[in-house]
């Protein structure tokens, strides 16, 4: 049964933008009181739909703290690109030094002639 | 006729005249005959000077354009342009880096250590530390090889080429000779002269090749040093060794010649296939092995580059070569911009078909070059264009093999290639983006032969 509320409050969770029917429906659920049998078929519904919304509430909540969780990760793994990315950006630090020296040595040839 | 004009006209003619007399006025056989105008060519090439010199390497590697014949003698082009006197060459390093180059290094020997057709080179030593783009520090009194442009060159070859360009001009009008692209093939051997001329790009290339193998502890290439180096000057750490052209079998035995021949054609694979920047000017002259047992690769004056998609591609091609799939080879080739008449496509696969055959599958060890050669002069006979850079990649493959097999003359590179053209085809596939489009073809073709 958990399974099948889960479920369902996976399907709720995907479809979000539910319509206004399936939002009264919870609000009418939440209103009831548990453990009141015989309140008919629209009762039961309107109690599941309140159901499966408190799990897919849950759901979200344990979604988002996955999502934290690999967020947390998140800088071990980038740590990995961040030292490629430094070592790149070190090269091309390195080659703009050399076409700085390069020019440089060109400027002074040229300082040079214009002395003699 | 302006003055250059008129002396090109004249070798020309003196030229010709000479391989008709060697061919006896056509009396002698046919290879004879094409043989000594390839000599003749050859010759005319380098007593006309760097810009034909240049020319004659390119020609050399456009065997779709010039007969076998003439491909083979071209290559014996480089290197053989006798040295500038060092009085010019003294002067352009003083113009260059403004000062004589007594005053710059420590230690500079005038007496040439190589020569080339644009350029010549002389050893040196620091006068100061050096902390390179990549790689270790150079000391002070650390030998260094000085490349130094031939003084002149940069005009003979502006004059000549606008000479090239009209004569191309000409010779395309002449509806037999336009299939020969003369102008685009001026284009592209204008752009890379240009590139050539500037001494700072081969400068850089070195940089980003030493950076794609630092990681290769058998691969070395020449630290740049960029304080000495400008347009017309080249300073780099100089490297001893042996020229790949010059390895007797004496030095050779004090390395490991068939591992390292091997890994050379790995390196050349990972240059094409992985980091996607070729040497694309590789010959025995190029190389050299240090007595530590490295490779070590010079002259990055030419450069081939593949983008990701064409690099998959050419591993597919590559697989498909080695592993003597006719089929699949052309399908891929496809990919890389050959286009194949539909008319043509049944004869074009039966002799790329035979040439697998007589060169790789029956041929022990296989010849690449003789694959490679017989290729493209293939595409020639059925008058299909060859894309801007398909030529120079698949003479390039069969250089790597003249290369390692003047390292290990019994090598055969077919069996190196397959194991890196495998990985990296199941490399490529098995990335989520393929897998996701070769998937529903593949489960058809898995339930047709369930099916069948």
């Amino acid at each position: 049964m958990t399974d099948f509320v889960r479920f369902l409050a996976a399907w709720s969770l995907l479809h979000e933008s539910a319509d206004e029917g399936w939002k009264a429906a919870v609000q009418r659920g939440e209103g009831l009181e548990p453990g009141r049998p015989g309140q008919g078929p629209d009762a039961f519904v309107d109690g599941l739909a309140a159901l499966v919304n408190d799990e897919k509430e849950r759901l979200k909540r344990e979604l988002s703290t996955d999502d934290a969780n690999e967020a947390a990760r998140e800088p071990i793994r980038s740590s990995a690109d961040l030292a490629d990315k430094l070592d790149a950006v070190a090269f091309e630090l390195a080659e703009l030094r050399g076409r700085l020296e390069s020019l440089q040595a060109s400027v002074d040839a040229l300082a040079a002639r214009r002395d003699d | 006729m302006p003055p250059r004009g008129g002396t090109i006209a004249a070798v020309a003619l003196r030229r010709t005249g000479l391989a008709l007399w060697r061919m006896r006025f056509g009396l002698r056989g046919r290879r004879m005959r094409r043989r000594a105008v390839a000599c003749q060519l050859r010759l005319a090439c380098e007593e006309l000077g760097p810009t034909f010199v240049k020319l004659g390497q390119l020609a050399s590697v456009r065997p779709d354009l010039v007969p076998a014949e003439a491909a083979f003698e071209l290559e014996r082009l480089q290197d053989r342009l006798p040295p500038v006197p060092i009085e010019p060459i003294r002067a352009t390093l003083t113009a260059e880096l403004g000062a004589p180059p007594e005053r710059i290094f420590a230690t500079f020997d005038p007496v040439p250590v190589a020569t080339a057709s644009i350029a010549q080179v002389h050893r040196a030593t620091l006068a100061h530390d050096y902390r390179p783009v990549v790689g270790a520090m150079l000391h002070a009194g650390a030998t260094v090889a000085v490349k130094v442009i031939r003084p002149g060159v940069e005009r003979t070859i502006d004059q000549d080429l606008a000479v090239a360009s009209r004569w191309a001009a000409l010779l395309d009008r002449v509806p037999r000779l336009q299939r020969l692209g003369l102008r685009s093939m001026l284009a592209e051997f204008r752009a890379s002269l240009r590139s050539e001329l500037d001494l700072r790009n081969e400068g850089r290339v070195a940089d980003r090749f030493a950076r794609d193998f630092a990681d290769d502890p058998l691969v070395c290439v020449p630290r740049v040093v960029w304080r000495h180096t400008t347009r017309r000057v080249l300073v780099s750490e100089f490297v001893e060794g042996w020229r790949l052209s010059d390895l007797s079998d004496a030095e050779r035995a004090g390395v490991d010649a068939r591992g390292l021949a091997t890994h050379g054609a790995e390196v050349f694979l990972r240059q094409v296939l992985v980091h996607g920047r070729f040497h694309a000017d590789l010959h025995p002259a190029n190389l050299f092995v240090t007595p530590d047992g490295r490779i070590c690769y010079l002259d990055f004056g030419i450069v081939g580059r593949t983008t990701p998609q064409q690099r998959i591609a050419i591993a597919q091609v590559l697989a498909a070569t080695v592993y003597g799939d006719a089929d699949r080879a052309l399908r891929y080739s496809r990919e890389l911009g050959l286009e194949v008449p539909e008319r043509d496509e049944a004869a074009v696969r039966d002799a790329v078909d035979a040439l697998m055959r007589r060169h790789l599958t029956e041929s022990e060890p296989a010849d690449v070059r003789g694959f490679a050669l017989g290729f493209l002069s293939m595409l020639a006979d059925f008058r299909i264009p060859v894309p801007e850079g398909y030529g120079l990649l698949v003479k390039a493959l069969a250089t790597v093999e003249g290369v390692a097999r003047a390292i290990y003359p019994d090598i055969d590179i077919t069996r190196t290639a397959a194991p890196f053209a495998t990985r990296l085809v199941a490399a490529q596939l098995a990335q989520p983006r393929r897998l996701r489009e070769r998937l529903p073809a593949a489960t058809r073709a898995a339930l047709r032969e369930l099916l069948a």
